[in-house]
């Protein structure tokens, strides 16, 4: 029977009782129905349970309890079956008997229940092991997991009231104030002041009655440790509440929570009434003189609510509007009484610092903030949940060690604490130590805890925006600088985003966010720019190229996109209206489209690395990318080059000016084309026997038969353009000496194709061969160099061309390619090396060279050490480290050293020019001048080793720049996007062909087939395949163009809207 | 009786005065937009803001609604004063650009345009009206309705007020429902004629002692030299 209890000794006895009464062998299965395992249906899985327990007659031996959030609300629901501790997570309602029948009754695991460690791949029994808990510190949400919400009886026989019983009996509220202020505990709402400060000055103000108030009204997007609390252990909360109206000298309080949280405020509810009936709450709470009572207000969800002063206007029935302090609550607050506010967390911490004493609070934080935090984890990132970790604790702990990375293949970026209010903190901050004062210094705040991680894929001045967006509409409008400040921050960077930025924008946004920051009244004012500054800060070089290059990088800005496809490519190339073309059957047309754009066409429709792909929407939005490559090498196989007839520039070069381009390769040859389009004489030195560069000496001709490359090049050469091969600068001619033939200007192309060396012992044995060695001594001279046991080390496109090349070699034995990190982390295409393991190349991950072993001069084998994965570097990818002991020898016959390229340009530095480091030219990177007038260079000489798209992107700008240079213009390229300009017709689709529309998958030669030969492996597709794929592109473009009115018929019967 | 400092000088006052009233007293200027005596404070327009504090701790507060407290230093006229209240005048003057009572405070705090697009709304959200129909008049008619950039003022429900006695008082204390100055300037440029009385076209236009202030751009001394201008300006 509930009555009040009356004194400590009967609240030891009612806990005895309860604890007696219950059987710790007892099995007990604990569903987690807080409001994330709620949404995937955790009570139907707890129905589930009982039903089963009922039916297998198990009622008196087994315990179901729902409990509070555990936090990996990724996760849920989520069961814990005790004694044993055993975590399932991911419970449906199927899976209800099994457990039953399976744990309870034969005590077996079931297995694929288990959470799964992502990194090594085990199945994980307990919570505890969890690395998601593992790391974390639980002080406030421990007992979350153990108590069933609705029963006082869970929370007294967890040592609840305890607290309250020392307080109220043994303490004064001068030494409970005393004890608070020692711990050092700061209002977890926010702003971070010390509460023990807050209720002296509420206890001393001169007043016949005083309030306190749980502010429960959390409205940051994405944050919900307040909520957790609430529902999953309400009591904590209220014995918080009643020990300090106790120090403070209240007699009524009021927990101000959102209506929007129905279940915290049920539980609540239930909770106020069980403490009630203990005499926990009312008159002579524990046989005291004490009085004190709680009331429940709920609010509408104002974000500004929470604020103090207009939580108490807003409680009293008035608009929610902040005003000015002082006069502070603590002296004039709720009905003009001194009043005491402070967060759910915050109460929740009270208890703890009563039980355990200051000193035990205060061991674990910072200099200036104790104890632990709860920050609701969530964004990209693998786990989401909430995490409650001590002060101090840096955000790569959180993100990395707690939530476990990145999520997919992004990087990460920065991560906004404190919501909507808090501020942008970027990578360069991850080892920052996180408590009130450095979250400050960097330019947010600590907020109601939320933590919302981005990755790469996230734009910044998008992130101010939204937030800003949010701001505009929760400000309560009564200060100028807030209404009219977020609106018109707001409108700026919206201008921003749309491509409408202009110069100024910048210095103005910044202007004003500091105005609004410093002349607005309440907290939500003066923290509602801080995303921009936060931004500002960190990122004005994403500001910068939005106002001044029109351009966003992480692709979200959809004005300043255009078509992805378009823009993604380095070339400009119109997917979306080849594509378009090619569903209407117009071939012709959609080479020429391609062509205009790409002088190498169906070189690239083989071995493009298709950022178009990457960027396709159909990709973004969780499908499979418009297979943009395979259309294109459908066109180019179509359609005979001749189709495309170039128009000569009208507005040719002075005095048709000579040019001379030093390399024949992609970026060369393409410079040499435009070039002799515009008027000029060009004149093409490349130092091997026949030009193509790396498309012929190092792309093996299974990928990129020669024959295409030479039919490609005979089509792009013309009258103007003279090409004299095997004449190396350096060797042959020098730059002086073309300057005095009388060449205005030189173009450098040669590209990078010295490799790199391992930098250990015996390299130079025989046997070992840098991989463009390799590589060029057989596509260029038929060497066959590899035989027996090969090694290749590297985990690049080279390694895996070398590897395959190899494999196709007489005598050899076996390939093996060996590469320091997982296979996760290797920058060759995904496809390639796919392919390579069909045709059996050996993949040995996380294993590096360290020493040579030859016999007679000749290598005969490498000694190898396995790494592990250590932390994760700056570019976001774990590094290896090497584990000590782990040596190994392998016998080899043949090592390909294939571990990167840098260009071969020692010489280069004699003739005056600059160069950085690894060998590479400086280059302006706007105009692609050198230190040395005339002379312009681009390609891999000056990117190292890169993509052939983007060595054609190189020639085709330095055309332009030396067009320009020639006829004395300005260098500068304006920059832009260009948005889609032509209109076609959408194809009529409909949902069902949409929805059942896979990417086409271009036939390949079998493995066995292509194992030992260098045919082409890759088909074209059909036209009907070509056809289907085709019609499944979204049509980005569709936004930006529209139909013309009158049937002019120019350009398909299209204009641009722009 | 609390002692305070404003802009160097000690100020003895009465418990319950604010910082404004502190600086009145003292004859110092501070420029108001909501505030009225007989109304009570608000602190929503942001002009009479004066910086407290020192070091770090300083920060901008409405003088308005600031209590004069004993000890505290106010500074009315600091670097960090004058450049948040004039990007309060240009949000102001972006709101309603035709308001003569903004355009003239504007002129007099050295604000001459707004650089963000003009909106020609016919109210700042002062709430002198809603302060006014309801402290003086007792009738209580209007209030202000939703909240943030959708922040209004209206009668209940947008109908016809059954307590509004259509007395004028929210008029006559409106800032914004004034004629606008009928010059030359598109209402975002404030030409600050009416306060600058310089004769300064008098070195082009000897005769006319013209007080504009403008060099000949107002137009009214070359008027027949510049018809379209004129009109161009005045179809605005």
């Amino acid at each position: 029977m509930i009555r009040p209890i009356k004194n400590a000794r009967e609240l030891a006895e009612l806990k005895d009782s309860i604890v007696s009464q219950r059987d710790a062998r007892k099995q007990c299965i604990s569903v987690c129905c807080g409001t994330g395992c709620r949404a995937s249906d955790s009570v139907l899985v707890k129905k589930g349970v009982e039903a089963e327990v009922a039916k297998q007659g198990l009622k008196s031996e087994v315990t179901v309890k729902s409990t509070g959030c555990h936090g990996f609300c990724e996760h849920g629901p989520i069961i814990v079956i005790s004694p044993k501790e055993i975590f399932y997570e991911r419970v449906k309602t199927e899976n209800a008997g099994e457990i039953v029948r399976e744990t309870l009754v034969k005590n077996n695991i079931i297995p694929h229940l288990l959470y799964t460690d992502p990194a090594t791949g085990e199945k994980i029994k307990s919570e505890n092991e969890i690395p998601f808990y593992k790391k974390q510190r639980r002080r406030i949400l421990e007992k979350n997991r153990l108590i069933d919400p609705t029963s006082i009886s869970d929370y007294i026989a967890e040592g609840g009231y305890e607290a309250l019983a020392k307080a109220l009996l043994e303490m004064k509220p001068e030494e409970i104030i005393g004890e608070v202020k020692k711990s050092g505990l700061r209002g977890r709402g926010g702003a971070g002041f010390p509460t023990g400060f807050k209720w002296d000055f509420c206890r001393k103000a001169k007043g016949d009655r005083k309030y306190i108030i749980c502010n429960a009204d959390e409205g940051d997007p994405g944050a919900y440790m307040d909520r957790s609390i609430l529902e999953g252990n309400p009591h904590s909360v209220i014995e918080g509440m009643i020990i300090g109206a106790y120090a403070i000298g209240a007699d009524e309080g009021v927990v101000y929570v959102r209506n929007e949280y129905p279940l915290a405020v049920s539980n609540l509810k239930a909770a106020l009434a069980q403490a009630k009936g203990y005499g926990l709450l009312g008159k002579n709470i524990l046989g005291s003189s004490f009085q004190f009572d709680i009331a429940i207000e709920r609010g509408a969800g104002a974000f500004v609510c929470g604020e103090e002063t207009a939580l108490i206007t807003s409680i009293a029935g008035r608009r929610g509007e902040p005003r000015q302090r002082p006069p502070f609550p603590a002296t004039r607050g709720f009905r003009g009484k001194p009043t005491n506010i402070n967060n759910v967390e915050t109460w929740a911490n009270v208890a703890l610092i009563i039980n355990k004493g200051a000193d035990w609070y205060s061991r674990i934080g910072t200099e200036g903030s104790k104890g632990t935090k709860i920050f609701s984890l969530v964004g990209k990132v693998n786990n989401t949940g909430l995490v409650e970790v001590p002060m101090g604790t840096t955000l790569r702990e959180i993100i990395y060690d707690i939530g476990g990375g990145i999520k997919g293949d992004g990087r990460f970026k920065a991560v906004q604490t404190g919501g909507p209010s808090g501020g942008c903190i970027p990578k360069g901050q991850l080892d920052l130590p996180i408590d009130y004062e450095s979250l400050t210094a960097a330019g947010s705040i600590m907020g109601s805890g939320g933590m919302i991680v981005m990755d790469d894929s996230t734009c910044m001045v998008d992130v101010a925006k939204y937030f800003l967006n949010f701001l505009r509409d929760e400000s309560c409008g009564k200060c100028l600088s807030c209404r009219e400040g977020t609106q018109r921050l707001w409108e700026i960077l919206s201008g921003i985003c749309e491509g409408k930025g202009a110069q100024g924008d910048i210095a103005l946004l910044e202007e004003l966010a500091l105005a609004v920051k410093d002349a607005s009244m309440c907290g939500l004012g003066q923290t509602a720019s801080n995303s921009v500054l936060s931004t500002l800060r960190y990122f004005r070089d994403e500001y910068e190229e939005h106002v001044l290059h029109k351009k966003c990088r992480a692709f979200v800005c959809g004005d300043l996109v255009g078509a992805p496809c378009q823009t993604a490519c380095p070339l400009g190339t119109e997917a979306w209206r080849y594509a378009a073309l090619i569903e209407k059957g117009r071939y012709q047309e959609a080479y020429k489209v391609i062509r205009e754009n790409n002088p190498f066409p169906s070189v690239c429709a083989r071995v493009c690395d298709h950022k178009c792909e990457t960027r396709c929407k159909l990709g973004a939005t969780g499908g499979e990318p418009l297979a943009i490559r395979a259309l294109k090498r459908f066109v180019t196989d179509t359609v005979d080059p001749s189709a495309y007839g170039p128009a000569k520039a009208v507005e040719t070069v002075r005095d048709r000016a000579k040019v001379a381009v030093v390399g024949a390769g992609p970026a060369g040859l393409a410079a040499a084309h435009y070039l002799s389009l515009a008027g000029c004489k060009v004149t093409v030195f490349e130092a091997e026997q026949e030009p193509g560069g790396m498309l012929m000496s190092c792309i093996p001709a299974y990928r990129l038969p020669g024959e295409a490359v030479r039919k490609e090049i005979k089509a792009l050469l013309n009258e103007s353009i003279a090409l004299k091969c095997g004449v190396a600068l350096g060797r042959d001619i020098t730059l002086d000496g073309i300057f005095k033939d009388g060449f205005k200007a030189v173009f450098l192309a040669m590209g990078a194709n010295e490799s790199l060396k391992l930098n250990i012992e015996g390299e130079d044995t025989e046997g070992i061969y840098p991989s463009m060695r390799f590589l060029k001594g057989f596509n260029l001279k038929e060497e066959k160099l590899a035989f027996g046991h090969v090694g290749v080390i590297g985990g690049g496109n080279s390694a895996v061309d070398a590897a395959r090349v190899a494999l196709r070699q007489e005598g050899v034995k076996s390939v093996t390619i060996f590469y320091r990190r997982t296979r996760r982390e290797m920058p060759a295409y995904e496809e390639e090396i796919v392919a390579a393991l069909e045709e059996g190349v050996n993949l040995e991950t996380l294993v590096s060279p360290v020493k040579i072993h030859s016999k007679d001069g000749r290598l005969v084998g490498a000694r190898c050490i396995k790494n592990k994965l250590g932390d994760f570097d700056s570019s976001g990818r774990r590094s290896p480290v090497p584990l000590a002991g782990s040596e190994f020898d392998a016998p080899l016959d043949t090592l390909i050293v294939a571990v990167g390229e840098q260009p071969a340009s020692g010489f280069l530095k004699a003739a005056g020019l600059k160069l950085h480091k690894n060998g590479r030219l400086c280059v302006d990177e706007a105009t692609l001048c050198t230190n040395r007038q005339g002379v312009f260079a681009g390609g891999d000489i000056v990117t190292g080793p890169n993509t052939v798209v983007d060595a054609i992107a190189a020639g085709k700008k330095a055309a332009e720049i030396i067009r320009r240079h020639l006829n004395g213009e300005d260098l500068k390229i304006a920059a832009g996007t260009k948005l889609p300009e032509f209109y076609i017709e959408p194809a009529k689709i409909s949902e069902k062909e949409l929805a059942e529309a896979k990417r086409v998958r271009p036939t390949a030669l079998p493995a066995e087939k292509r194992k030992k030969s260098f045919a082409e492996a890759e088909r074209a597709i059909s036209a009907k395949d070509a056809c289907r794929e085709a019609r499944r592109c979204l049509r980005c473009d569709l936004k930006f163009t529209q139909k013309e009115e009158v049937e002019s018929g120019r350009n398909g019967g299209a204009v641009c809207r722009h | 009786m609390p002692t305070l400092r404003i802009d160097g000088l000690d100020v003895t006052v009465e418990p319950g005065t604010t910082v404004l009233e502190a600086a009145n007293f003292l004859g110092l200027e501070i420029p108001t937009l909501c505030h009225m005596d007989g109304l009570s404070p608000y602190g929503g327009c942001r002009l009479c803001l004066v910086e407290i504090g020192t070091g770090d701790k300083a920060r901008l507060v409405s003088s308005c609604t600031y209590p004069a407290e004993g000890g505290l230093v106010a500074r009315t006229n600091s670097k960090r004063v004058i450049r948040t209240r004039k990007m309060m005048v240009e949000l102001l003057l972006s709101v309603c650009p035709s308001s003569k009572t903004i355009q003239d405070m504007a002129c007099r705090l050295g604000v001459s345009r707004t650089r963000f697009k003009a909106r020609n709304d016919d109210c700042i959200l002062c709430g002198l009206c809603v302060r006014m129909c309801s402290e003086q008049m007792m009738a209580g008619a209007i209030d202000f309705t939703f909240r943030g950039n959708k922040r209004k003022i209206m009668t209940p429900f947008d109908k016809k007020s059954a307590v509004c006695r259509t007395c004028g008082g929210c008029m006559y204390v409106c800032p914004v429902c004034m004629l606008r100055c009928q010059g030359p300037n598109p209402p975002t440029v404030v030409c600050g004629s009416c306060y600058n009385l310089e004769p300064t076209c008098t070195e082009h236009f000897d005769d006319y002692m013209c007080y504009l202030g403008t060099t000949g751009s107002c137009g009214t001394c070359v008027r027949e030299k510049r018809p379209e201008s004129k009109k161009e300006e005045a179809t605005r």
